[in-house]
């Protein structure tokens, strides 16, 4: 009985196409060019998501969900620096900005961005609700972050659900864009997989063949399905696996899977681990010498690692990342981000900073091609695959599973004398590009799904 | 993986982690055993402890000078923790003390994190503990070897108090009978201040010697915490000897499962708090009396 | 804490709530809420309700809620979404038996220790079901990825056909059902599974003692927590369209406690209260107030607050302020009982004003002849020391026993192990020609032999009338039921029972004041009632007259004499002279053995007697 009486209040999908706005045609109203700027024209559509409310004013509204606390949080607030960067650099209308988006005044399509900023706690279930809270309350035309494929992946239901884009932070998941894929998400970091295409080959050629490698694998999908792609790459250059060292998430001591990696024989060590267990894990491995006797890899890097475990721990570990910082010796526009970013926050940007601020680039871009904030409008615009000059480069976004074509960056850790400034971690040992490196968008089984 | 050589060098290990465990757990359990207080905030002291330590070596350079600040930072915490807060839950049903030190344990986490950001910290083990030092069968590293001998030290200095002292008889004998004591006329309140202090330093002198292992972040304590409950419960809560025993028993299976399969080393633990339960519910070396 | 008042009033609280459901969706976004955190607010609210009825009513403080919450979602949303389940609410009751069984599983564990170490023990378990989501059942649960997709229910009306999404409809549906759950827990708690786990909160030792099952009720309360954390995990995979893996972690524990204590332990509503306070708060605290990470610290500093000041919560603190007013708007002089909503669902007392003692229970069977009671060669040591040797000692039906010696003479020693608290190291025991030398203190109790302590043991957060009344439920419905939705007032002969029992002990008059407004003659004879109000056929009274005043004890001796009447009782007691009084026959002890036994002038004439008590007190 209450349930028909409040069914009419629903505020879900169903009730907001009803919602039609006055002078409105429903009939093929969303596949006409909204070509032009006035807003008369461009609400020539159904209500959807936050369309047109969020727009409809002086100003659009962002909301930024990552973990400020807990394990994460590290890499949660280097990603806020990014998304503040490029945010005020979007209003601005700063040259960096229009480097890799030419058509950018300030703002977006001529509207202030304003955003605010949840503590996803790295929890889906946090994350979900912030998500929640900013499409509902604040009417956010785009939402965005995460430090776990966790919360990537509940983010892009929760998005897609509500009809509002989400640009995913960090996840190293192939399912994000994989089968868990949506309509609404789009992904600018590579992932397991590619890591695992692009730095096994790489090694094969600094290390020679035939190698043994010991594994140190985190206890969960991501960390197994890395595992099992290094498995399979590194088996072309006749690498074998010696052990496979599980650990919990969250593990504080890892001697006695280390002591079990010393005894194994192999020449390489593969850490998998992401966040604090990677830096826990390899701080642990120097100091039993292991990396003595033994290369270390890291296939899929994080932020502030060489910070945490010194240089001195770092140095010949060979690294897939998704950008670092030297990269400016060759790229103006990271040269241009570099600079921006050293004069605010005094540190050279890790790539997470990177990621969040080439996601917002990108989603101005969008919007600035499809000129119009009506969500599908967007997406297509994303979809049409045109070519952004980044920070690393040309990229793309694939149109079939919303996953950024981008360069892959393989560096090795540098000799503590070699390092010119304190910073200066790296070499920069290849830039693999990303077209042939990741998997055919069907292979993880994306379907996306409807634009309305 | 199994072989006599790793079979011996994870018997090994397992006294090494097994060390730092049973001195974490013998604070909790003395705390409680004498007070009857349940202090979930043992984790975040341990944390401090760290970070305390971690700033006094950045000022000096000094492990030595790290492992005091660490430890008499934490105990002072203790203390002030004791009079202001705890000193009032005494006559307060057990699930409250339960409840305010599970909210102080958030506290600290947090001001921590305030105050040092969320990237981990870090210091080198002392000059004389670096390396690796060959023990015929294994290499190791130097200053977990040196760990074990530091956490043994500590330890005997725990007995020395607490078996050995005027202060360690009055403690003894609360956790036998509290009434009993309060009627022999000694300042209950002073002895339980003190040994809050004691207990809160085992964890902060813990907390500081383990940074050179395992660099700390504010959130270390939540799994120290949960692992020192199974220690505690397996040895016998209450027991300074069961929390010794108990620490090393995990150390054992902690590192001896990972020989046979590693991701199920932190379940086998918790198994085995089960069936020590089921066999023997008062823990190894509990007494009958508290529970 | 709620007393559920059957009647024309009886069903106000469901009004109340009822209505604030209804009227919430209007008025509290207007404050900031948004559907979504509304109706969060409803998940961890239910989820709240089972952990009140665990924690703040049978008094288990659980960290390990989190393990039912995840298996109840698990299981629900791995039906909806892998199984091809289509019914939502088939899935959620599977979730909700699921979580139930896990938790009889657990608690069979955890509840073989109390308190701290329960504490730490549902900790540690609910680790292991953490570990057991994200690794070994993965490929069920999808890992560390939860599983996505977790649909919502449609109901089929006949006339329309509401499918349930997100939002309002999502609010209506999430309503309904912690409606349902607190309307529920409500009957619970007023039922005497309800009444007996309070009583077990207060004194597990007593409520043993007068016949209760105590830890089949605590097994009882940690499952219907478990079912209810079940239901509310499903329902959080079917709000959000997903169900996450941190269900199961410690957080998710956390959280919920504190939600409860900042709510209100004890109030059912307290933790919806406590949900929406910290649910807002984190969201004002980050958005409105800009405090970024640290909102974190701000909530601990709340909570710690919290429990520092407002023991009772947010609705605790509320319930005592409208106690407070109502109270004082009373005329003066005339005490509110438990004020305000808080009278008591006890049984209302019909007028008797020629009150009998209940009966001695019927043994039922044709009687047996011979003592009811038979001792023989009883012996306790600790340790090397013998505390009692060798006791033979019989009892006939009816007769009124004293037992008498001087301090450590082991008069207590073998009151404990006639009534089974202590275990003798060797002799048997008979009542009743059946052997229960190693039964346990609620068997015992329930066959028809109760004690009173020499201290008291009450129930002492309860009034006169509550604490008879969980003593004459332990005789009316045995030592275990699963009687979840009745109503005490229903029980035949129960309020009879409560009435003349209190009418007995002389506390009518008193019988709604809390046991801690009583004065001393008045909890001793509330101890003394306790053990009557089971019915004995055999009562133990150990030192009843201890503490006394002289006018107090001649009345006691008076209420003694009419007890004993149509029943075995033995009293143990200093006070010769009313012992001598009251008995027919008279025991002494020395030395943990039986010195002499004989009639009131036989002992007083005794030698030895005399000896023993160094001829001082026999005069």
């Amino acid at each position: 009985m209450a349930i028909g009486k409040f069914g009419a209040r629903d505020a879900g999908p169903v009730s907001r196409r009803t919602l039609l706005r006055a002078g409105a045609g429903l009939a093929g109203g969303a596949l006409l060019p909204s070509g032009l700027i006035l807003p008369a024209l461009a609400e020539d559509q159904p209500a959807l998501g936050t369309w047109p409310d969020g727009s409809s004013g002086s100003s659009v509204f962002v909301g930024i969900s990552v973990p400020r606390t807990g394990t994460y949080a590290a890499a949660g607030e280097d990603l806020i620096k990014g998304y503040e960067l490029a945010i005020e650099h979007l209003n601005a209308g700063s040259e960096i900005m229009t480097k890799i988006s030419p058509n950018i005044k300030k703002g977006v399509l001529g509207k202030e961005v304003k955003y605010g900023i949840a503590d996803s706690e790295a929890k889906p279930n946090t994350a979900v609700q912030n998500l929640t809270k900013f499409i509902s309350d604040n009417k956010a035309i785009m939402v965005t972050g995460s430090v776990s494929s966790a919360e990537a992946v509940a983010d892009n239901k929760t998005a897609d659900r509500e009809k509002v884009i989400y640009l995913v932070g960090i996840s190293g998941s192939n399912d994000t864009t994989g089968k868990d894929c949506v309509r609404y998400s789009f992904r600018e970091c590579f992932y397991g997989q590619t890591a695992a295409k692009a730095i096994m080959p790489v090694l094969i050629k600094n290390l020679g063949k035939n190698k043994k490698v010991a594994y140190l694998t985190p206890d969960y999908t991501y960390g197994h399905t890395v595992q099992k792609s290094m498995e399979e790459f590194g088996n072309e250059g006749g690498w074998t696996k010696a052990t496979d060292q599980v650990s919990p998430l969250g593990t504080t001591d890892f001697s006695s899977y280390l002591l079990n990696v010393a005894n194994s024989g192999a020449d390489v060590v593969v850490n998998i681990n992401f966040g604090r267990d990677a830096v826990l894990s390899i701080k642990q491995a120097k100091q039993f010498g292991i990396l003595d006797k033994m290369t270390l890899v890291v296939p899929y890097n994080t932020p502030f690692l060489a910070k945490e475990v010194g240089a001195d721990t770092m140095q010949g570990v060979f690294a897939a990342t998704d950008y670092w910082w030297t990269l400016e010796d060759t790229n103006p526009i990271a040269k241009m981000f570099n600079d921006a970013f050293r004069a605010k926050y005094q540190y050279s940007p890790e790539w997470s900073a990177n990621l969040a601020y080439a996601q917002i680039a990108m989603w101005a871009d969008a919007l600035e091609r499809a000129k119009s904030f009506y969500p599908p409008d967007v997406i297509k615009a994303y979809e049409a695959g045109a070519k952004v000059q980044s920070t690393v480069g040309e990229v793309f976004f694939r149109g079939a599973d919303h996953q950024l074509v981008r360069p892959v960056v393989i560096e090795r850790g540098k000799k503590p004398a070699d390092m010119k400034t304190p910073e200066d971690f790296y070499d920069i040992v290849e830039v693999v590009p990303g077209e042939g490196l990741m998997q055919s968008p069907t292979e993880f089984g994306c379907k996306l799904g409807s634009y309305t | 993986m199994l072989s006599l050589p790793n079979f011996a060098a994870q018997a090994f290990n397992g006294l090494v982690l097994g060390a730092l465990l049973a001195l974490i757990a013998s604070g909790l359990t003395i705390i409680y055993g004498t007070l009857g207080v349940l202090n979930l905030a043992h984790g975040a002291m341990f944390m401090v402890g760290g970070y305390a330590g971690v700033v006094a070596y950045q000022y000096t350079g000094s492990y030595l000078v790290a492992v005091a600040a660490g430890s008499l930072f934490v105990m002072a915490l203790g203390l002030l923790m004791e009079r202001v807060v705890i000193r009032h839950f005494y006559d307060r049903p057990p699930e409250d003390q339960i409840l305010v030190t599970f909210g102080l344990g958030i506290v600290y986490v947090e001001l921590v994190r305030l105050t040092f950001g969320s990237l981990s910290q870090s210091m080198p083990p002392p000059s004389w503990a670096a390396g690796i030092t060959s023990l015929g069968f294994m290499i190791y590293p130097t200053y977990r070897l040196a760990v074990v001998g530091i956490v043994a030290v500590a330890l005997l200095a725990l007995y020395l108090v607490l078996y050995r002292s005027r202060l360690g008889m009055i403690v003894r004998a609360g956790i036998e009978d509290a009434v009993m004591v309060d009627s022999l006329g000694i300042d209950v309140y002073r002895v339980f201040m003190i040994v809050f202090g004691i207990g809160a330093m085992a964890a902060g002198f813990a907390g500081i010697v383990n940074v050179p292992i395992a660099p700390i972040t504010p959130d270390v304590g939540e799994s120290i915490l949960v692992e020192t409950f199974v220690v505690v419960v397996i040895g016998g809560v209450g027991s300074f000897p069961g929390a010794v025993l108990g620490g090393l028993i995990a150390g054992e299976i902690l590192s001896l499962t990972s020989m046979v399969d590693p991701a199920y080393s932190q379940v086998m633990l918790f198994l085995v708090m089960t069936f020590v339960l089921v066999v023997r519910p008062r823990g190894l070396l509990g007494e009958q009396g508290r529970a | 804490m709620i007393e559920a008042r059957r009647g024309i009033r009886g069903l106000a609280f469901e009004g109340w709530t009822a209505l604030a459901l209804v009227v919430a969706p209007f008025v509290l976004p207007k404050i900031g809420f948004v559907p979504d955190t509304m109706n969060r607010v409803l998940v961890f609210g239910l989820f709240g309700v089972g952990f009140d009825l665990l924690f703040g009513f049978a008094g288990l403080l659980s960290f390990g809620q989190s393990a039912f919450f995840g298996t109840g979602g698990f299981v629900a949303a791995y039906l909806l979404t892998r199984m091809g389940l289509t019914s939502v609410m088939l899935g959620l009751a599977v979730g909700v038996v699921a979580a139930a069984v896990a938790g009889l599983l657990v608690g069979m564990i955890a509840l073989r220790r109390t308190g701290i170490y329960f504490a730490m023990i549902t900790v540690a378990i609910a680790e292991v079901f953490f570990f057991m989501e994200n690794s070994p059942l993965s490929d069920y649960t999808g890992g560390e990825n939860g599983l996505p997709g977790v649909p919502g229910p449609t109901f089929n009306f006949g006339f329309a056909s509401v499918h349930v999404t997100g939002g309002w409809s999502m609010y209506v549906f999430l309503a309904v059902c912690y409606f349902v759950g607190l309307a529920l827990a409500r009957r619970i708690v007023a039922s005497p599974v309800g009444r007996i786990f309070v009583a077990i909160r207060d004194n597990p030792l007593r409520a043993a003692a007068v016949g209760h099952d105590v830890h089949a009720y605590k097994l009882l309360a940690f499952v219907i927590a478990a079912a209810y954390a079940g239901f509310a995990g499903g329902l959080l995979g079917v709000l959000q369209g997903y169900m996450p893996p941190e269900a199961f972690t410690f957080d998710t524990s956390g959280q919920l406690i504190m939600q409860t204590v900042i709510g209100g332990l004890g109030t059912l509503i307290g933790p919806l209260v406590g949900a929406a306070v910290w649910l807002y708060l984190r969201d004002f605290l980050q958005g409105s107030l800009g405090m970024g990470a640290s909102w974190k610290l701000a909530l601990g500093v709340v909570f710690v607050l919290l429990v520092f000041f407002l023991r009772r919560g947010i609705v605790g603190g509320l319930s005592d302020l409208i106690a407070l007013a109502r109270s004082s708007a009373r005329a003066p002089g005339k005490a509110a009982p438990g004020g305000g909503d808080d009278a008591p669902v006890f049984a209302a007392a019909p007028q008797n004003s020629n009150p009998a003692p209940p009966p001695a229970r019927d043994p039922g069977e044709p009687e047996i002849a011979g003592p009811i009671l038979q001792v023989r060669d009883l012996s306790k040591t600790y340790g090397g020391l013998a505390a009692n040797s060798e006791i033979n000692f019989s009892l006939e039906r009816g007769e009124l026993r004293g037992v008498i010696g001087p301090n450590g003479a082991g008069k207590s020693t073998f009151f404990k192990m006639l009534t089974c608290e202590i275990n003798p190291s060797s002799g048997s025991i008979h009542f009743e020609g059946r052997d229960i030398t190693n039964l346990g203190v609620t068997e015992v109790c329930q066959l028809g032999l109760s004690k009173s302590y020499q201290v008291n043991q009450l129930f002492t957060r309860l009034t006169p009338r509550e604490n008879i009344t969980i003593a004459a439920l332990a005789e009316r419905r045995g030592k275990f039921r699963l009687d979840l939705l009745r109503n005490p007032a229903d029980i035949p002969g129960l309020s009879q029972q409560v009435h003349s029992t209190l009418a007995l002990v002389s506390l009518t008059e008193r019988a709604d004041v809390p046991v801690s407004g009583l004065a001393y003659g008045e909890k001793r004879r509330l101890e003394i009632g306790l053990a009557l109000a089971t019915s004995p056929s055999l009562l133990l009274l150990d030192e009843p007259l201890a503490g006394m005043s002289p006018r107090e004890r001649v009345e006691t001796v008076k209420l003694l004499k009419s007890i004993s009447k149509g029943r075995t009782t033995v009293i143990i007691d200093h006070d010769m002279d009313a012992l001598f009084e009251m008995s027919e026959r008279v025991t002494v002890l020395q030395l943990g053995k039986i010195l002499v036994e004989g009639t009131p002038d036989e002992i007083k004439a005794n030698a030895a007697v005399r000896e023993a008590y160094l001829g001082g007190v026999l005069e």
